[in-house]
C-alpha cells in the first residue's frame, strides 16, 4: 500500500509552514492520484420512452422502478398485516376471514415483506441508485442485465401475487413453507399456491443474482479513482455485504424451492417422510422435512442480516451526516459489518431448537449466535458516539434514526433472549418470537427506509419532503409500533400462541382479549399512517421546496454530481476524483463544517483532516 | 492471467499483494476484465447451489433406513456380453475432460488472437458437450426402462431416483446451457466478432476474445461440478 | 485506449503445460475409475475417492482455470466462502446419523 500511496499518505494535518517551506506554496504532486485503470464505460443511452422509462439500462431509473414494485407489493403486505390483525383483535367481525384465509395472509405477509419488500427495496431500490453514484462509477458494470434483473423481478411479483387467482389461493403454510404438511391437502394452498410460490422464488433468486453480480461488480471493479474500499461510505459497505450474503445464501432457497415443486409435483420424497393419512399410507416415504428446515434457514438466516447491514449502512450515514460528525470508529463499523456477514452462515439452526434436530447443535449455535452479538453490539455504542456531541440536526430524518436505534436495540435484546436454547423452548412459537423480529428485522429495517427517503429524496427528485409531514408520520409510526409490538412480548411470556387463528376457550382468552384489541387499534393506525408519505411525496413533487445541489452538506460523492437528479452517466464529462473518505465533517480549521470527498488536499493543508 | 501492467501500480506477490490490492482504489481484482469477475461470483455462487444438491443427497441418502442401490451395479453396462460396471459414466468422464481441455486451449488460442485455431476448438468443445448431453439422455433412458423413476425404485430407496435425476438433470442442463453458448461464441469467433470487437445483439456491449475465457470458465466449472457428482454419486 | 492496449497484451503459456494437466486429468479419473473397479471398500475407498476428486478438482481449478496464475485477491474471495459448506457438511453429517438414530430408536425398536 505504501508506495502507491504515499502521496495520499501527506495529506496529515500539517503546518501551512512545513508545506510551503521555500515560499513556492503548496507541492503540486500532493493531489496526486494514479491515473484510471480501465477505459471509460461505454453506455447505451436511451432514445425513445421505452428505452428510457421502462426497458432502461440507467441504474437510477432502474433503482426507482425497484423502489416503486416494491412498495406496491409492500402495501399489499400492510393490507394483509391489517386483516389479521383484524381477525385476532376482534374475531369473527370479518365474515370472509376463514380460518384457511387467515393461514395464507399470514404466510403472504410474510413472504412478501421478508423477500419482495425489504431486500428488493434495499439491494435492489437503494443499492441500484446508491451504489454507482456513491463509487463514483457512471452506472452498474452490466446495464443490460441489470435491467434484466428488475423484469425478473416484476415477474416474479406478477407469478407471486397471481397465486391469489388460483384455486385453493395462494399458500397458507407459514411463510418457512415446512413440509410436510406444505404440500399436503388440508393446508391451504397446498396445490397450485405452494407451486406459484416456490416458482416465484426461484425467479426471484435468478433475476436477484443477476442484480447481485452487478452490484458486487461495480463495487469491487468500478470505483473511481481514489476511491478505496475504505473510502466508500458505509452505505456502500452494507448493502455491498448483504449482496455477497444473498448470492451465497440464496441458493439454498433456490434448491429447497426446486426440491419442495418436485415433491409437489412428481411426487418425490426429498422432503416427505412416511405419512399416514386417515389410515392411509400415502405414496411418500423416506425423507427428511428437517433437511428443509436447514435448506431454508442456511437461507433465512443470511436473509436476516440482507435486510439487516443494509440498514446499518445507510443509517451510519443519516447519523453522521445530521449530526455533523464523522462516524464513530469507521473502520470498526466496516469490520462489523462484514464480521457480522460471515458469522451470519455459522447461525442457522437458532431458528430450530425446537425442530427435533440434532440436540448437540443447540450448543454449537447457542454459541454462535451470542458471538454474533457483539459486533451488532458495537455498532450501537458507535451509532450512540457519533451523536455524542455532535451538532444534532433535529429533523425528520434524524428522527428515524433514533427510532432506528431505539426499536433496533430492544429487538435485539430479546434476539439474545431467543439465541439461548433454554430461554427459547418456553418461548418458541409464541408472540414474544413475532414482536422480537418485528422490532428488529420489521420495523428498525422501514425505519431505515424511511430516514433514507426523506435523506435522499433531495436527490432523486430534486425537492424537499415535508418536514412537518414527515414528523407526523415519524411519531404516529413510531408510538403506534410500539403499541403493537410492546405488549405482545407479554402475550408471549404468558405463552399466547403465535399462527393461531383464534384463542377459542383457552385461558389465554381472558388475559388476552384486551390487549388484542389494543394492539389491533394501534396496528391499523401505523398502517393507515404510512399513507402519510405517499401524500408527503405526491405533495412534495408538485410544491415542495426545491433543494438544490448538496442541500445537507454532505461529504459523500452521490451529492457532487454536475446536474442535481443526476442523469445518465452520472458525472457529466469528467469522472470524479476522491481524496478522502466520507466522513469529514466539521473538520477543526476548515472553513465549513464539511469537506467533500472530491477536495483535494492541497485546498485543506491548514485542516486537521484524518489520514483516510 | 498473469500481472497486467498498470500505471503507476507495482505488483507484490502473495499475501502483501493482496493486503495491496485490496486496499488500492479503483479495482480490487487488479486488471481483471468485469465479465471474467462477474463469471467468477456466478460461478461461486452456482457452487453453493450445487453443493446445497449435494449435502442434500447426503443428508438424504444417510437418513433413509431403505438399503441405497450399488451405484456400480446399477449403472453397468453390457459390453460384448460382460456387464463391465459404470462403462458409460467413465466414458461421459472421458468426453468431458476432454472437452475441457479443447476449452483450455480455445482460450489460450484466442489470447493469442488465432481466430481460426480458437474457432475449430470451441467447436470441439461445442461437440463434447454434446455428446455428453447425448450420452446422459441415453442413461436416463435406460434408468427409466430399468423402471427407475422420480418417486420410485425397483432396487431400493426412493431417493436415490429422486436425487439421480434431479441433481444430474440440473448438471445437464448447465452443459446443455454451455453447449447452445459454445455454437453462439464459435459463430462469433469464426464471423471475426473479437477481432473487429464488434458489439454484441442483446447487450450492446464491444466484443473481445476475454469472453472466451469467460465462457471457458463456465465450461471447466461444468468439468467440475461433474468431478463432484462423479465422486459421490457413482463411487460413493 | 492506451491502457486497453497494454491490457491486450495478456501473456498466455505455454501448450505443454495444459497438455500435461489434460493427461493427468485422464490418469486421475483412470484411478478413481479403478477404485470402483477393484472394488476398494471402507475408509480405503472413501479417502481414494476424496482424494483423486480433490486433486481433479484442483488441477481443473489451479490450470484450466488459470487460479494458479490469478492474484491472491481473487483466489481468496472464491475460496474462503468454502467454510461456510465446509460446516454445513459437517453439521449435515451429524445430522443424518442422528437422524438415522431417531428412526431406528421411536419405528425399529419402538422407543424407549
Amino acid at each position: 500500500m505504501s508506495e502507491d500511496f504515499k502521496d495520499n499518505k501527506t495529506i496529515q494535518a500539517q503546518s501551512s509552514e512545513t508545506i510551503s517551506g521555500g515560499g513556492s506554496g503548496v507541492s503540486p504532486d500532493i493531489d496526486h492520484v494514479r491515473p484510471a485503470e480501465v477505459e471509460e464505460q461505454d453506455l447505451y443511452h436511451g432514445h425513445s420512452f421505452i428505452t428510457k422509462w421502462i426497458f432502461c439500462q440507467d441504474a437510477k431509473v432502474i433503482g426507482v422502478q425497484y423502489f416503486l414494485l416494491a412498495t406496491f407489493t409492500g402495501i399489499i403486505g400492510l393490507i394483509l398485516s391489517w386483516l389479521m390483525r383484524l381477525q385476532l383483535g376482534f374475531p369473527g367481525a370479518a365474515s370472509f376471514m376463514t380460518a384457511e384465509h387467515y393461514y395464507q395472509f399470514v404466510t403472504m405477509h410474510g413472504m412478501i415483506m421478508v423477500v419482495y419488500f425489504l431486500t428488493a427495496l434495499f439491494l435492489g431500490g437503494f443499492g441500484n441508485y446508491l451504489i454507482p453514484l456513491m463509487v463514483g462509477a457512471r452506472d452498474m458494470v452490466f446495464p443490460y442485465l441489470n435491467m434484466v434483473s428488475f423484469w425478473m423481478f416484476f415477474i416474479a411479483v406478477g407469478v407471486l401475487l397471481a397465486s391469489f387467482f388460483v384455486p385453493g389461493g395462494p399458500t397458507g403454510a407459514g411463510w418457512t413453507l415446512y413440509p410436510p404438511q406444505t404440500i399436503l391437502e388440508g393446508t391451504p394452498g397446498s396445490g397450485m399456491g405452494i407451486l406459484l410460490m416456490c416458482l416465484s422464488l426461484i425467479l426471484f433468486v435468478a433475476g436477484f443474482t443477476m442484480g447481485g453480480l452487478n452490484y458486487l461488480i461495480t463495487v469491487l471493479q468500478a470505483r473511481t479513482r481514489g476511491m478505496t474500499l475504505m473510502r466508500m461510505p458505509l452505505t456502500v459497505w452494507g448493502i455491498f455485504t448483504a449482496t455477497v450474503l444473498a448470492m451465497l445464501a440464496f441458493p439454498a432457497l433456490l434448491v429447497g424451492a426446486l426440491m419442495m415443486s418436485l415433491d409437489k409435483i412428481l411426487g418425490t420424497s426429498f422432503f416427505m417422510p412416511t405419512i399416514l393419512k386417515a389410515g392411509e399410507v400415502l405414496e411418500y416415504g423416506g425423507g427428511s422435512p428437517i433437511l428443509f428446515q436447514h435448506l431454508f434457514w442456511f437461507f433465512g438466516h443470511p436473509e436476516v442480516y440482507i435486510v439487516a447491514l443494509p440498514a446499518f449502512g445507510i443509517i451510519s450515514d443519516l447519523i453522521s451526516v445530521h449530526s455533523r460528525k464523522n462516524i464513530f470508529g469507521y473502520r470498526m463499523m466496516v469490520w462489523a459489518i462484514v464480521g457480522i456477514g460471515g458469522l451470519s452462515f455459522f447461525v442457522w439452526a437458532h431458528h430450530m431448537y425446537v425442530s427435533g434436530m440434532n440436540p448437540w447443535f443447540g450448543f454449537f449455535f447457542a454459541t454462535t449466535t451470542l458471538i454474533i452479538a457483539v459486533p451488532t453490539a458495537m455498532k450501537v455504542y458507535n451509532w450512540i458516539l457519533t451523536l455524542w456531541r455532535g451538532n444534532i440536526r433535529m429533523n425528520t430524518v434524524m428522527l428515524w434514526c433514533l427510532g432506528f436505534i431505539v426499536t433496533f436495540v430492544n429487538g435485539g435484546i430479546t434476539g439474545i433472549f431467543l439465541g439461548n436454547v433454554t430461554v427459547d423452548v418456553p418461548l418458541s412459537d409464541t408472540y414474544f418470537v413475532i414482536a422480537h423480529f418485528h422490532m428488529v428485522m420489521g420495523i428498525a429495517p422501514l425505519m431505515v427506509i424511511m430516514g433514507a427517503v426523506y435523506h435522499w429524496f433531495p436527490l432523486v427528485a430534486g425537492r424537499f419532503l415535508d418536514e412537518k409531514l414527515g414528523k407526523w408520520h415519524f411519531w404516529a409510526t413510531f408510538l403506534g409500533a410500539y403499541s403493537i409490538y410492546f405488549p405482545m412480548h407479554y402475550l408471549g411470556f404468558i405463552g399466547v400462541p403465535r399462527r393461531y387463528f383464534e384463542m377459542y376457550d383457552s385461558p389465554y382468552v381472558a388475559s388476552a382479549t384486551g390487549m388484542n384489541e389494543f394492539i389491533s387499534l394501534a396496528a391499523f393506525l401505523v398502517g393507515a399512517a404510512q399513507f402519510i408519505l405517499i401524500f408527503n411525496i405526491i405533495k412534495t413533487l408538485k410544491t415542495g421546496k426545491p433543494a438544490g445541489s448538496n442541500p445537507w452538506k454532505a461529504c459523500s460523492l452521490e451529492w457532487l454530481t454536475p446536474t442535481v437528479p443526476p442523469e445518465h452517466g452520472n458525472w457529466g464529462d469528467r469522472l470524479p476524483v476522491v481524496h478522502r473518505w466520507a466522513y469529514d465533517y466539521s473538520v477543526p480549521g476548515a472553513k465549513e463544517d464539511f469537506i467533500t470527498q472530491t477536495t483535494p488536499p492541497s485546498e485543506v493543508v491548514n485542516t486537521g483532516v484524518e489520514k483516510t | 492471467m498473469s500481472d497486467p501492467k498498470i500505471e503507476g501500480y507495482v505488483f507484490k506477490p502473495g499475501f502483501k499483494g493482496m493486503a495491496q490490492d485490496t486496499g488500492s482504489d479503483q479495482t480490487m481484482f487488479k486488471g481483471v476484465h468485469w465479465g471474467k469477475a462477474m463469471m467468477w461470483i456466478f460461478l461461486l455462487s452456482d457452487t453453493f447451489i450445487f453443493s446445497c444438491f449435494l449435502i442434500s443427497y447426503m443428508k438424504g441418502r444417510g437418513s433413509t433406513l431403505v438399503e441405497w442401490p450399488n451405484p456400480s451395479e446399477v449403472f453397468a453396462l453390457d459390453a460384448f456380453g460382460v456387464p463391465v460396471p459404470l462403462l458409460l459414466i467413465a466414458i461421459m468422464t472421458f468426453v468431458l475432460i476432454t472437452s475441457s481441455g479443447t476449452m483450455a486451449l480455445a482460450v489460450k488460442y484466442g489470447y493469442e488472437k488465432n481466430r481460426k485455431m480458437c474457432g475449430w476448438l470451441i467447436l470441439a468443445t461445442a461437440i463434447g458437450g454434446l455428446t455428453f448431453v447425448g450420452m446422459q439422455a441415453f442413461e436416463w433412458s435406460k434408468l427409466i426402462h430399468e423402471g427407475v423413476r422420480p418417486w420410485e425404485n425397483p432396487f431400493g430407496a426412493k431417493q436415490f431416483g429422486s436425487f439421480f435425476f434431479m441433481i444430474t438433470g440440473f448438471h445437464g442442463t448447465h452443459v446443455s446451457i454451455g453447449v447452445i453458448f459454445l455454437f453462439i461464441y464459435a459463430y462469433k469467433t469464426f464471423a471475426g466478432h473479437y477481432d473487429e470487437r464488434k458489439r454484441g445483439w442483446f447487450t450492446t456491449m464491444k466484443g473481445d476474445y476475454v469472453e472466451i475465457e469467460i465462457l471457458g470458465l463456465y465450461w471447466h466449472f461444468v468439468d467440475l461440478v461433474w468431478v463432484f457428482i462423479f465422486a459421490f454419486f457413482y463411487l460413493w | 485506449m492506451e491502457e486497453t492496449k497494454k491490457q491486450e497484451q495478456t501473456t498466455t503459456h505455454k501448450i505443454g503445460i495444459y497438455l500435461w494437466i489434460w493427461g493427468l486429468l485422464f490418469v486421475l479419473s483412470f484411478f478413481s475409475y479403478m477404485v470402483d473397479w477393484y472394488q476398494f471398500q471402507g475408509l480405503l475407498r472413501w479417502s481414494l475417492i476424496l482424494l483423486f476428486m480433490f486433486l481433479k478438482a484442483g488441477l481443473i481449478m489451479a490450470f484450466f482455470m488459470h487460479l494458479f496464475w490469478e492474484r491472491y485477491a481473487l483466489v481468496n474471495v472464491l475460496l474462503w466462502p468454502m467454510t461456510a459448506i465446509a460446516c454445513f457438511i459437517f453439521l449435515m453429517v451429524s445430522e443424518f446419523k442422528y437422524t438415522v438414530f431417531t428412526r431406528l430408536f421411536y419405528f425399529v425398536v419402538g422407543g424407549a
